[in-house]
């Protein structure tokens, strides 16, 4: 049912926004605090304070930095869908290298060809595990046929009474 | 496999409009052809009954809305007999939906909580941006900047004040949203009380560490903020205890 609950196109846009700010603040959270920690002089509490200060100085931005490629990459993910009428890991791929290119345009062109190389290859392997994943799931839905389905036991043939292995292997 | 679970989805979704419509449809009907003016006689016979918006029904009188009874004629039934049945005897008044058995009317917090924080996100964005805009235009003319010189400083006011001010909004959206889901989750509620108590909580956390005063004024402010959209979405709410109370005065 989780899986259903993604928004409609437009409103996807603020939600990938809101779920990349939450990732990135709770994640640059923990990230800070450890550095913080490991960089404030020496001392318990004044290590602590250095955490906090850290965490309170750094996180929000960590956290805007994430919403902004959330929200770069839904926006391009759904103008792509706009356009090309379909739904596709080709979406994702491509959104990803031009987030990877946009958000590094001030850089010059090679930054932007080697962002976007590494936006799309990092896309790319999260679609392809999704949909590894999608496949191993629906093995176990794969319709059986019913004539290789194992038979009633009671309607067998009775076991050869000296026999070995038996040969058939319509029971697999 | 990921087309399969889109259509599916999509085929679900429009099988629950399609019911939602048909049903609405259905009652609009009966309500129609109830208010036809061939059956206002009728109504006014049947004033006592507590009908509703559907009109009344004779309580009295079983035949009342079944076809081909004398008195109501082919136009006030058209439908099939079991359907001209008041809906506010059924159930409560209100929408009718039709829901996914054990899901929840509304959507939850946590499913909510992320289009919650980009939105505060977007909102924070748009009005940093056009408050940069004015810093921007006041600085640079008072600084005599010109040509590119002065759209770089602008774009680096509206830039950086856009994102102060949706950094502060989301991180105070998303402590909400902890707060309220956490809360909601460990009382298995979710009402006005979750929302007061977990504003209240941002309030205190967000300037937990500037000092005792400013951190009960800030969960002051979550309170207060939290209280005016509770009053604000329970309106319906209050008002219907206010007149319930004038009635048992009187």
């Amino acid at each position: 049912m989780e899986e259903y609950a993604r928004e409609p196109c437009p409103w996807r846009i603020v939600d990938d926004c809101g779920g990349a700010f939450s990732m990135g603040a709770i994640g640059g959270s923990v990230f800070h605090s450890i550095k913080g920690y490991r960089n404030a002089p020496a001392g318990h509490y004044r290590r602590l304070i250095g955490s906090l200060t850290a965490v309170k100085t750094r996180a929000p931005i960590t956290g805007g930095n994430f919403a902004v490629w959330g929200g770069l990459f839904s926006a391009i993910d759904c103008s792509l869908v706009y356009v090309r009428k379909k739904e596709d890991p080709w979406n994702s791929i491509t959104s990803g290298a031009a987030t990877g290119a946009i958000l590094s345009v001030r850089n010059g062109v090679a930054a932007m060809a080697g962002s976007a190389l590494i936006g799309g290859v990092l896309l790319a392997l999260i679609e392809g595990i999704g949909i590894m994943f999608t496949r191993f799931s629906a093995e176990q839905f794969k319709p059986v046929d019913p004539t290789q389905m194992p038979q009633d036991p009671q309607q067998l043939p009775p076991k050869p009474l000296f026999g070995g292995e038996q040969t058939s292997n319509s029971y697999q | 496999m990921r087309t399969f679970k889109v259509t599916r989805m999509r085929t679900c979704w429009l099988g629950n409009i399609w019911i939602l419509h048909v049903t609405k449809f259905v009652f609009i009907l009966a309500n129609f052809t109830q208010s036809f003016p061939f059956n206002r006689s009728q109504m006014m016979n049947s004033k006592q009954d507590p009908g509703g918006i559907f009109g009344g029904y004779g309580m009295g009188d079983p035949n009342v809305g079944l076809a081909g009874s004398p008195n109501s004629g082919a136009l006030l039934s058209p439908l099939h007999p079991y359907l001209n049945v008041d809906p506010s005897l059924v159930g409560p008044g209100g929408a009718e939906y039709i829901f996914p058995e054990g899901a929840s009317k509304t959507r939850g917090r946590f499913e909510m909580a992320f289009s919650q924080i980009g939105g505060s996100v977007f909102a924070g964005g748009a009005v940093g941006g056009a408050n940069g805009i004015i810093t921007g235009i006041k600085e640079t003319a008072a600084a005599q900047l010109t040509g590119p010189v002065r759209r770089t400083q602008m774009l680096n006011y509206i830039a950086k004040q856009g994102a102060s001010s949706a950094q502060a909004l989301g991180v105070v959206a998303l402590m909400y949203s902890v707060f309220g889901v956490i809360i909601s989750k460990a009382r298995g509620a979710d009402d006005e009380l979750n929302t007061l108590t977990a504003a209240t909580m941002t309030g205190l956390l967000y300037k937990s560490s500037a000092g005792w005063k400013k951190c009960g004024r800030a969960g002051a402010v979550g309170f207060g903020l939290a209280a005016v959209y509770c009053l604000y979405t329970s309106k319906d709410r209050i008002k219907g205890v206010l007149s319930s109370k004038g009635y048992d005065s009187l």
